[in-house]
Parts: structure tokens; C-alpha cells; sequence
């Protein structure tokens, strides 16, 4: 019979998380739109001034930083996670693949704050690498590391790897393997397999991939924060301090909205881009 | 399709009355009638799509008509869903509860049917010794072979005492020799219950060997219902001609009809065929004789036959030979002759030139499509 | 072996060590934060000149840590909990069934995955203010469910996917009403996928910081939002030690979670054959 016996007792819980979660995001939406009274915790009543702000070079300038960084950061990850990725799919002692299963995993699980604090430990002027290069005689005062773009991209490619990773293996995972076999077997290379068949057929894998890796990156908090250390900004440092110094949550609930529009440009060009690659998505 | 071998609502263990069915634009049952007799064996034969999983699936209850209704043992159906309809059903993977013992399995329609703890157990190690299985309790289906998980299958439907029993391929998961083995018991043990059963199969020589009746099916309909050599012997119609059983088409002309009898022109040839199915035909019509390989002879080219041409296939299959003809003629392309023995391998070899003839008298003829 | 030409052995052995290669920078922050977590100095240095257990005890007694670890473990078992019941019962309904909203709901409880988590804070922190629920565990737990939702979602959906409807079939067709099939079919066939599912949102929960960290006070502050706070103030090696114990902690579950439900399968990166 098709009754539909649960339905309503099991979509109700559900339905009142997604009234919770969308109530939240119209509360960002309506503080936008509402002044800033300085000294007040409540807001004024209804402007658009908060988003003609956003012009300010100042802000303009952190949207740029935060969009460069994201992007380096989506890009570096890729090209470091498909080996790692093809590897893991690759493997087949058990042993060995539970293992590295394990080392790329367990990082995404350990939080950002756990990772970007091992990360000052290795870039910081006492740290891992300057001690390391200044003990070989290779250098002969610290590299500044710490408080640059170079810091909050490597930490950020650090933080990314691990969804990258699995999100290339999933798309490599189903790739069936008699296609690079038949290609082996009409007389392809290694290196020309790879590159007209197997890779053509992870695009959609590279995509998902890029496409998370970036707005994971445009949601970090603590490694612009502590790694960049106020000179590298990025639009979750701006709404904080917004937010938590000058009690300004108009303005941060602006910037949110404005990043939100952001993410959602950059994810639907990137969707839009790889529109001809749903034709070859192989399941 | 004859009415009469229809059985009316009241005396059916299982009745289909004009039942409809469609999936978005796709008409999966158009308005089909069977009625299914106490303790008959029948068999849904169709290709894929055909709509027979459909009707096995509406007289389990997993889904709904859209019209028509269902009756069984004279209680309407429709509204009444699967787990009060009192059915057993073998799955195509027998759909064991892998979490559970092949005794839990068993007993599980029991425990839903609040049958006391000593019948129940009594009832389960009964229907375990009925199809063999003694000593296998505690064991979890995975760590059975196939056949016998397919024993587990059957007990656990067996065991609720169903109204009818509906078995969806349970054979399409055995190898061969297992199959057939299966295949007779299951019908000893259906035989002994008395059970009525309902059958779906796409193996056509699965449903000749075991149903009393068959339905075959095809986009939706029931094209012929009756007992296997029924089917066999006088196809209702073109597509069960060549969907059930190997069969040769040959296109001829008809030269006149009387009564029961029609005389076709193949070729420059002319043969006697049945004509109960060409009557209101007009002369030089163009039919289709549709010919078993068995029903063809082999004769040296210069015999009285039908056809001639050269042999340019030999298919030994052990008991008997398969040649492959292709025909000089207009009447056909390729003709598939059946030789019992092994003999025609040496008699006809490959590019030998040979004559047909044809054994017209038991062939099917329709008008042509 | 398949056999391979030198070629072919000599591009293996290029691979290798590029896996190699990033698998050690993988590693490396891992690795240099034990060595630092056994430094006796409280200044950070490389090599360590002394060597001692010391700052595990410091991060172990260290008050903040202490309660945002309790902190932590009820806002984890109340939201994975509560996520792994909405959840999972609103993946059965969009596996089996067609309603209206279905789509906009799903789409709804899934865009916590691309919007960044420091709107979500924001948003619950706002509204918290707004319908006057005070700064308590309940809006952490909230803000928490919704976070790790789309995880508990894609997991449970995952597993019913790949669970045979002919044993629902199977069991209906024996007697059994739909509360008894879910009961004692469809629960227990689904069972990794939900154990699997709760853990996976239980970790993610435990070490949510960049919300937490908006919708959190002084009282409810999880551990990551107590470890945050610590490393802006303080440099000793105590919070090394304590990473050295998440390190390995984590590292174990995950290990575990592998070990007994297939890491790879929750994950969707089996081979196919």
C-alpha cells in the first residue's frame, strides 16, 4: 500500500530545525539593515548605510584579502590533495590504506584551533623551521613567517587538505577501473592514461572538491586570527571584532550578508564553469 | 485468449479484475483480468517491463492499482495493506534478515502472529525438516550457500501457512544444475501443501517446465493464458509465437482457405497449414508460418521439399544438432533446423547444399504484421 | 603483480615520494607540537634541551580546560543526540517518501555545509537576544545541531540507500505492521550507519570553535573556545600537551571508527570494482 506512515511525526522535528536555522538568518538579515547605536546593544531603527559602508576602502580591501587567500588556498589544496587522494584510492594493502586513511583524516576532526596553534609552534621565530634552518647555518636571523599571507595559506591548506582529499577520492573512487585498463590496453602510457582519462573523469570530484575547500576557507576563524595576527584580515576577523570590541553587530551582521553574497557568487560561477562536466559524471 | 479458461471472482483463490496500473506516463498494467484457481500453480512469462512484477507486486501490496480491484480467497484487496493480507513471498535474493538466525528468520511471521512459544518452535523446526535444513538454527544467513538460503526463503514463507505464496525469480540466483533441482522441489512441496501460487519468471523454459497455467505477458497485457502445451503448441498470437520457445517466421502468400484448413504459398511451394486464425483473410493475403526447428526436416537437395539452401552454421548441442540454412528463396533469411542425434554433424556438413521440409500441419499462422 | 616496465617503476617511485612528501607535511604539525609538549622550558625552543612530563599534568589541572572539557562533553551528547534523531528520521522520509517542502527543507538543513560558521554564531547569537533566551547550554546545543546535521543527514541517507527495500518487503509480507518492520528491520539493519553517523557528528561537535565561540559565555565555553583563549594569552607548552592528548584521542576514535564500520564506506571512497 502506499500509505505514507511516518511521515508527519518524522518531517516535524526536522521542519522546526529549519525554522530555528532560517529565523537566525533572518535575524543577520534584519540587523544589517538596522543602525548602529554606539554605547547600545540594541539596534537603531531601518537604513541601508551599513551596506553603503561596505565601500569603504578599508572593508573593500578585507574582501579582496579574504578572496585572494580563499582562492590560493582552494588551489594550493588542490593541487596537493590528487596525489594524495589518487594514493589513497590506489592502495590496496589494507594495512597501508587504513593508515592513511587514518593521517588524513584525523586532522579534519582535530578542530582549527588544535591545528593552527601547531602551526605557530612550526612558523613561529622560535619555531620548528627557523630553528631548524638557523641550526644548518642556512639563515642566519629568523624568517619572518608569522603574520604573513605565506602563515594563513600554508596553516590553510593544512585545515582544507582532509575534506579535498576525500572529496577527490569519492570522485576518483567511482571511476570505474576498466577505463583506464581499456585506455592501457589500446597502447596509452601511464602519463597519457592519466591525463585523457582518469583525470577528464575526477573533474566532478575536483570541483565539489575546490568548491568546498573555498568556503571552508572563507569560514576560518582562529588561523587568520592567530596566525595572521591583525595583519592579515579576513572578513570572520572583521565581523568578531565588530561583533565582540565595539559591539557594532549591525555592521557584522552587514558583512556577513555581504559574504554570504560572495560565497554564493563565487559557488555558482564555479558551478556555472563547470557546467559542461556534467555530461561525463560517471556513476 | 479463451474466457472460459478464466476463472470467475467467486471460485478464485486470486483475482485480478480489470486492474490498471501506470508509473508518471508509463502504463505498467492495462486493464488485466486473471482469476488464479486453489492450489494452481501459475506463471507470470514476459520480458522485462512486461508488467508481470507489477501484478505480483499489487497482489503483495507493495503498491496500489490505479484501477480495477484484487481479490483473494473472495476478499476484496485493495485497501488492505501487505502485512494483513495473509501472503508468502520468496524474494529474488530471498531478502533474509542478515541480523537475524535462520531460526529467527523462520519464526519471525510467527512472532507477528502471536503464535505461543512451544507451537512456534514446533512450526519452525517443521518447516526447517520440510525443506531439509535441519541442524542450521543458529546459523546466520551469510554463512549459508545459496541454495540453501533459498531453503530458508521458502520455510520462512511456508511456515505463516500463506493463502498464497508469490515467488518473484527466487531461481535467478542459482547456478544451473542447482536450479533445476530446485525447481522440483519446490513444485513437490507446493503440490503436497496444496498452496496456490502465483510465479514470475522471464525464463521461458522455467514456466513451461513447472506452472499449470501461464500467463505471458507484454507491454501490459496478458497476451495468452493456458496450460503450458498449450502455449506451445498454438500460440495465440505472433509475439507469443516467438517469445515462448525457438521459433522460425516465414512469410507466405495465401492461395485459398476452407474451414480448418488454408494452403500458403512459400516461395514456389505450396504447404498445408492450419487456418482457424486467417479466417476473413483475402486470397494472396500475406501470412507468417511460424515453424518450430523441430517440426523442419533436413532432405538431400534432390527430395520433394519446400526450401532449399546451404548449411552455414552447425551448433552441436549434445542430444541433438542445431544447423543454421540460409535460404535461397524470399521466404525467410535464415532458418533454424533442430536434428535429434549427432548424426547431422557428418551428414550436412558446413556449404553442404540441402533441402527443407516442413511438417506444416503443426505450425502457426497469423495474417502478417 | 601486474608487470611493469622501468618506466612505469621509475613514475611509481616519483608518485611515492610526492605522497610521501605531503603525508610528512601532514604529519609535520602533529609531529613538531609532541616534541614541544615535552619540553621542560616554558619558552618555546627546537631542539628541546630538557625533557619532561611536566605541562601534562599543567594542562590536566588547568581550570578552563577542565570544565570546557565537561562543557564540552554535554553540549557534544545532547547535540549529536538530538542531531542523530532529527536527523535520522528526516532521512527516512526523503529516502522513501514525496511530500510538499521536501526539497526546501533538506535544501534548508544542508546549507550549513557552504555558510561559514561565524554567520551561524552570529545568527543564533542574534536571536537568542531577540526571543530573550539567555546565554545557557540551550542555544550552544542549538546552534550545534543545526551545524552537524547535514554530516548526521548524509550518513544515515547513505546507509538507507544502500539498504535492500526487499527486506522491509519481506517482513511486511510475514505479518509485520510498519512499526514492527522499522522496529526490527529497518533500526537494526541501519544500526552502522547510525552509530557512524552520531560519532561523526559528536566529533565534529567537540571541536566546533569558530561559532562556539559567538554563542558560547563565559560558563558554557567548550574546550576549543577555552584552548582559543589560552594560546592568546599564554605560551607555555601546556596547550602543546593538551593537543598531544586531543592528537591521540582523536586519532584512537578514528581508528576505531574505522576499524569496526569502514571509514571508507561512511565516506563514500570505496574503490568499485
Amino acid at each position: 500500500m502506499n500509505q505514507q506512515p511516518f511521515v508527519r511525526i518524522f518531517t516535524a522535528p526536522a521542519t522546526l530545525c529549519a525554522v530555528g536555522f532560517l529565523a537566525a538568518m533572518a535575524a543577520v538579515l534584519q540587523y544589517s539593515l538596522r543602525a548602529y547605536v554606539p554605547g547600545s546593544l540594541d539596534p537603531g531603527g531601518l537604513t541601508l548605510a551599513n551596506f553603503a559602508d561596505l565601500l569603504k576602502p578599508l572593508y573593500a580591501r578585507v574582501f579582496l584579502d579574504t578572496v585572494v587567500v580563499c582562492a590560493m588556498t582552494a588551489v594550493v589544496t588542490l593541487i596537493v590533495g590528487y596525489p594524495l587522494a589518487y594514493a589513497l584510492v590506489r592502495v590496496e594493502q589494507p594495512i597501508l590504506r587504513s593508515i592513511l586513511l587514518v593521517i588524513v583524516v584525523t586532522p579534519l576532526f582535530l578542530g582549527e584551533v588544535v591545528r593552527t596553534y601547531a602551526w605557530i609552534i612550526v612558523l613561529g621565530n622560535n619555531g620548528f623551521i627557523n630553528s631548524l634552518l638557523m641550526s644548518l647555518g642556512l639563515i642566519g636571523k629568523p624568517l619572518q613567517l608569522m603574520f604573513t599571507s605565506f602563515g594563513v595559506v600554508v596553516a590553510l591548506v593544512h585545515v582544507t587538505l582532509p575534506v579535498m582529499v576525500i572529496m577527490l577520492a569519492a570522485g576518483l573512487s567511482h571511476i570505474d577501473r576498466d577505463y583506464p585498463r581499456a585506455a592501457e590496453s589500446l597502447g596509452a602510457g601511464p602519463i597519457r592514461v592519466f591525463l585523457t582519462v582518469t583525470l577528464p573523469l575526477s573533474l566532478p570530484g575536483v570541483v565539489a572538491g575546490t568548491t568546498t575547500a573555498f568556503a571552508w576557507t572563507f569560514s576560518a576563524f582562529a588561523t587568520p586570527q592567530l596566525i595572521g595576527g591583525g595583519r592579515v584580515n579576513m572578513i570572520s576577523n572583521l565581523v568578531y571584532q565588530l561583533g565582540f570590541s565595539s559591539f557594532n553587530f549591525p555592521f557584522a551582521a552587514t558583512l556577513c550578508v555581504a559574504g554570504l553574497a560572495l560565497t554564493a557568487l563565487v559557488l555558482g560561477l564555479l558551478r556555472l564553469a563547470s557546467r559542461p562536466l556534467r555530461k561525463i559524471e560517471v556513476h | 485468449m479463451k474466457p472460459s479458461a478464466n476463472l470467475e471472482g467467486e471460485q478464485a483463490a486470486v483475482h485480478f479484475d480489470v486492474v490498471s496500473k501506470r508509473f508518471d506516463d508509463v502504463v505498467a498494467l492495462n486493464d488485466v483480468t486473471l482469476g488464479i484457481g486453489r492450489s494452481e500453480f501459475v506463471t507470470l512469462l514476459g520480458p522485462s517491463g512486461c508488467g508481470k512484477t507489477t501484478l505480483l507486486k499489487l497482489a503483495a501490496g507493495f503498491l496500489g492499482p490505479d484501477g480495477g480491484s484484487i481479490s483473494i480467497e473472495g476478499k476484496r484487496v485493495n485497501d488492505i495493506p501487505t502485512y494483513q493480507r495473509g501472503i508468502g513471498m520468496m524474494f529474488q535474493n530471498y531478502a533474509l534478515f542478515p541480523h537475524m538466525s535462520v531460526a529467527e528468520n523462520v519464526a519471525y511471521g510467527l512472532k507477528t502472529r502471536r503464535v505461543p512459544r512451544a507451537e512456534r518452535d514446533k512450526r519452525v523446526a517443521d518447516a526447517l525438516a520440510l525443506v531439509k535444513l535441519m541442524g542450521m538454527e543458529n546459523r546466520k544467513p551469510r554463512q549459508l550457500s545459496g541454495g540453501q538460503q533459498q531453503r530458508v526463503a521458502l520455510a520462512r514463507a511456508l511456515v505463516i501457512n500463506p493463502t498464497v505464496l508469490l515467488l518473484d525469480e527466487p531461481f535467478s540466483a542459482l547456478d544451473k544444475s542447482l536450479r533445476s533441482s530446485m525447481q522440483v522441489e519446490l513444485r513437490e512441496i507446493q503440490r503436497k501443501l496444496g498452496l496456490t501460487t502465483i510465479f514470475v519468471t522471464h525464463d521461458q523454459g522455467e514456466a513451461l517446465s513447472m506452472s499449470d497455467r501461464m500467463a505471458v505477458m507484454s507491454e501490459g497485457r496478458i497476451r495468452q493464458l493456458g496450460s503450458p502445451v498449450d502455449v506451445y503448441r498454438s500460440p495465440a498470437d505472433p509475439f507469443v509465437a516467438s517469445f515462448v520457445g525457438d521459433n522460425n517466421r516465414l512469410r507466405g502468400q495465401l492461395v485459398s482457405i476452407q474451414a480448418e484448413q488454408a494452403i500458403v504459398a512459400l516461395g514456389d511451394a505450396l504447404v498445408q497449414v492450419p487456418g482457424e486464425r486467417l479466417s476473413g483473410l483475402e486470397k494472396s493475403a500475406a501470412v507468417d508460418l511460424f515453424v518450430r526447428p523441430e517440426q523442419f526436416r533436413i532432405v538431400a537437395p534432390g527430395e520433394p521439399c519446400v526450401i532449399k539452401g546451404s548449411v552455414v552454421a552447425q551448433i552441436y548441442q549434445g542430444g541433438h544438432v542445431d544447423l543454421q540454412i540460409e535460404c535461397s528463396g524470399s521466404v525467410g533469411d535464415r532458418l533454424l533446423v533442430r536434428s535429434p542425434g549427432e548424426q547431422a554433424v557428418l551428414r550436412w556438413p558446413m556449404g553442404a547444399p540441402v533441402g527443407v521440409a516442413i511438417q506444416a500441419d503443426r505450425c502457426s499462422v497469423f495474417p502478417a504484421a | 603483480m601486474t608487470p611493469r616496465s622501468t618506466y612505469q617503476k621509475v613514475l611509481g617511485w616519483i608518485g611515492l615520494l610526492t605522497v610521501f612528501v605531503i603525508v610528512a607535511f601532514l604529519i609535520l604539525p602533529a609531529a613538531v607540537v609532541t616534541i614541544a609538549a615535552f619540553n621542560d622550558k616554558p619558552i618555546l625552543s627546537f631542539p628541546p634541551q630538557t625533557w619532561s612530563w611536566r605541562w601534562f599534568g599543567r594542562a590536566l589541572a588547568y581550570e578552563d580546560f577542565r570544565q570546557g572539557f565537561f562543557n564540552g562533553l554535554i553540549v557534544t551528547t545532547w547535540s549529536s543526540t538530538i542531531a542523530l534523531c532529527v536527523g535520522g528520521m528526516f532521512a527516512f522520509v526523503i529516502d522513501r517518501y514525496e511530500f510538499p517542502l521536501k526539497s526546501a527543507i533538506e535544501g534548508i538543513l544542508i546549507s550549513p555545509l557552504v555558510i561559514p560558521h561565524f554567520t551561524v554564531g552570529l545568527g543564533f547569537l542574534i536571536l537568542a537576544a531577540q526571543v530573550g533566551l539567555s546565554r545557557g547550554f540551550a542555544i550552544v546545543v542549538i546552534c550545534h545541531v543545526i551545524l552537524v546535521l547535514p554530516f548526521v543527514l548524509r550518513s544515515v541517507y547513505v546507509s538507507l540507500r544502500n539498504l535492500d527495500q526487499s527486506y522491509e518487503h519481506a517482513a511486511s509480507s510475514l505479518g509485520a505492521g510498519p512499526l514492527r518492520v522499522l522496529a526490527t528491520v529497518t533500526l537494526p539493519l541501519l544500526l552502522p550507519g547510525l552509530v557512524s553517523g552520531w560519532l561523526f557528528a559528536a566529533i565534529l561537535s567537540f571541536n566546533e570553535f569558530t561559532a562556539s565561540l559567538f554563542v558560547t559565555s563565559q560558563r558554557t565555553q567548550t574546550l576549543p573556545v577555552a584552548m582559543y583563549n589560552y594560546v592568546r594569552e599564554f605560551a607555555d607548552p601546556s596547550m602543546a600537551a593538551l593537543s598531544v592528548m586531543y592528537i591521540v584521542g582523536t586519532a584512537a576514535l578514528i581508528a576505531f571508527a574505522n576499524a569496526f564500520l569502514g571509514l571508507g564506506k561512511v565516506l563514500n571512497i570505496e574503490q568499485s570494482h
